[in-house]
């Protein structure tokens, strides 16, 4: 009975749940979905990381190539976020060239990225105006229901946080390059941006952590990603009813507390990984 | 009070607008907020293919041209802006089934692009007569980097000491937020002093929609 309540009204469906004081999916109005996350799950990328955010899940792999810099500014590496919304992860999505959504998503994640300076660009140098490293993240939306963005921007981190590169030996006057693939260096993160998304509804009620339904039929949406200083690197709100300052600054507050909370989950995850390692490394 | 109003007034850039110069348009707009230039024309309400119909609302199509080259990824963030802060002003459920076309054209961008950009379909919108909820208004501000102070709308020499540039959309009602867009990082009391600031700057652009209007519609 209630599937059918929810197909023929969805509307009606979802504002009966908003009016009893509870969501959809059982949760409370501010509470955030359970997140787990788990790194080098993919062995042939450089990096990789998949983030679950309850049902919506999202997989890194970062990918290190050598290139010649700009001419402009020579002694930065590149790092390219590409976001892919397949039609796996929700029938929103039709095969082809990347959505608009996914586009907008891959210069978010890019913005994020540049606005946080969790990375230092000139760390991807390997000899200047010669050679250096581009980090190709290709993040793949595995399952689509709502705030993806968050998920998308935790798997990048995490991913980015694991990442080792290997020494490269570069003779500038002779042009050739050596790899040594087994001294791996560890590629220096110097923030963990974690970001939250907020779904407004009629007369200014906030709901943290908006899944797909949700999401489609609130009234305006918006994402906050903070650095671990508590200092704000992005605050994307694109349109939709305009709301008051006091919610921002709810909203900033409850970022506060889940950056924290989805900071340590990842670096639980990563200091799994170093167990691990120690461990398969011992008996050699 | 009269001082501190004037002073506010001078940090804006001068703004300029040329209305209905797009014959073919329904609605048509050259903006300028300092050097910053950009066009705009709406066409519609019209036709709509059935994929993009919605049955309950008019939809809107944002096309975003740059100066050189043809419309790249950073383009369509700059379209979803304008398209979901339109979407929230225009009575969309007054014409169903159908859609509009906001058609941007960069002709200079000296800072402050998507500030600019929402106002000048904002006065489009205006221009072609679609009923609204309110108007909206776009104020971008900076943080300096060494003094730590806001400059209200910026242009490209400004900028490349900024420690954060902010890009604000106001409603004409209530003066809430209805876009907002940031690059760089900043602390939450920085946040809040430039939409404090950007609010009341804001009303400067409401009243220049305002005179604009009157020099062709006797009514308002």
């Amino acid at each position: 009975m209630d599937l059918q309540y929810k197909t023929i009204h969805p509307v009606k469906y979802l504002q009966d749940h908003l009016e009893q004081g509870i969501r959809p999916d059982g949760r409370k109005f501010l509470s955030f979905r359970p997140v787990s996350v788990n790194v080098s799950s993919i062995v042939q990328a450089d990096s990789s990381a998949i983030f679950k955010l309850g049902d919506t899940s999202a997989v890194c792999g970062i990918k290190a190539e050598l290139a010649t810099p700009k001419a402009d500014i020579p002694d930065h590496g590149y790092i390219v976020p590409n976001v892919e919304l397949s039609p796996l992860c929700s029938p929103k999505f039709r095969p082809g060239p990347p959505s608009e959504q996914a586009q907008v998503l891959s210069k978010l994640i890019d913005i994020v990225l540049s606005n946080s300076r969790a990375l230092d660009l000139k760390d991807l140098c390997i000899c200047k105006n010669k050679l250096v490293w581009v980090l190709y993240c290709d993040i793949l939306c595995l399952n689509y229901n709502g705030s993806v963005i968050d998920a998308c921007i935790g798997a990048m981190i995490a991913a980015l946080k694991t990442l080792t590169l290997p020494e490269i030996n570069y003779n500038s006057e002779t042009g050739v390059i050596v790899t040594h693939p087994e001294n791996r260096k560890a590629f220096t993160v110097r923030t963990l941006p974690v970001s939250a998304s907020f779904a407004i509804f009629e007369k200014q009620l906030l709901l943290v952590d908006p899944s797909d339904d949700e999401e489609d039929m609130s009234s305006t949406r918006f994402s906050i990603v903070m650095d671990d200083e508590e200092e704000i690197c992005y605050i994307h709100k694109p349109g939709g009813i305009p709301i008051s300052q006091n919610l921002l600054c709810k909203g900033l507050e409850m970022t506060k507390v889940r950056a924290k909370s989805i900071r340590s989950v990842i670096n639980a995850a990563i200091s799994t990984l170093n167990v691990n390692n120690i461990e398969t490394n011992s008996p050699k | 009070m009269v001082e501190e109003d004037t002073e506010i007034d001078c940090v804006l850039r001068p703004m300029n607008c040329e209305i209905n110069l797009l014959s073919r348009s329904d609605g048509s707009t050259m903006f300028m907020q300092g050097d910053t230039t950009i066009v705009a024309g709406i066409n519609g309400p019209m036709e709509v293919k059935s994929q993009k119909m919605a049955y309950d609302k008019l939809s809107i199509e944002v096309t975003y041209t740059p100066l050189t080259g043809p419309a790249k990824v950073d383009d369509r963030l700059i379209e979803t802006y304008i398209r979901e802060s339109c979407e929230s002003a225009i009575l969309v459920s007054l014409h169903p089934n159908t859609m509009i076309c906001i058609n941007l054209q960069e002709v200079q961008d000296s800072g402050g692009l998507l500030a600019c950009a929402i106002n000048a379909s904002c006065l489009a919108l205006i221009n072609s007569g679609l009923s609204m909820k309110f108007t909206i208004a776009a104020v971008s501000c900076m943080i300096e980097k060494e003094t730590g102070k806001i400059i209200m709308d910026p242009d490209n020499t400004q900028l490349k000491n900024a420690k954060a540039e902010f890009t604000y959309a106001f409603d004409s009602i209530n003066k809430d937020i209805v876009c907002c867009h940031s690059v760089g990082r900043f602390s939450q009391s920085e946040f809040l002093a430039s939409v404090d600031k950007c609010k009341q700057v804001s009303q400067f652009i409401f009243d220049f929609y305002r005179e604009i209007t009157k020099k062709y519609a006797n009514t308002v």
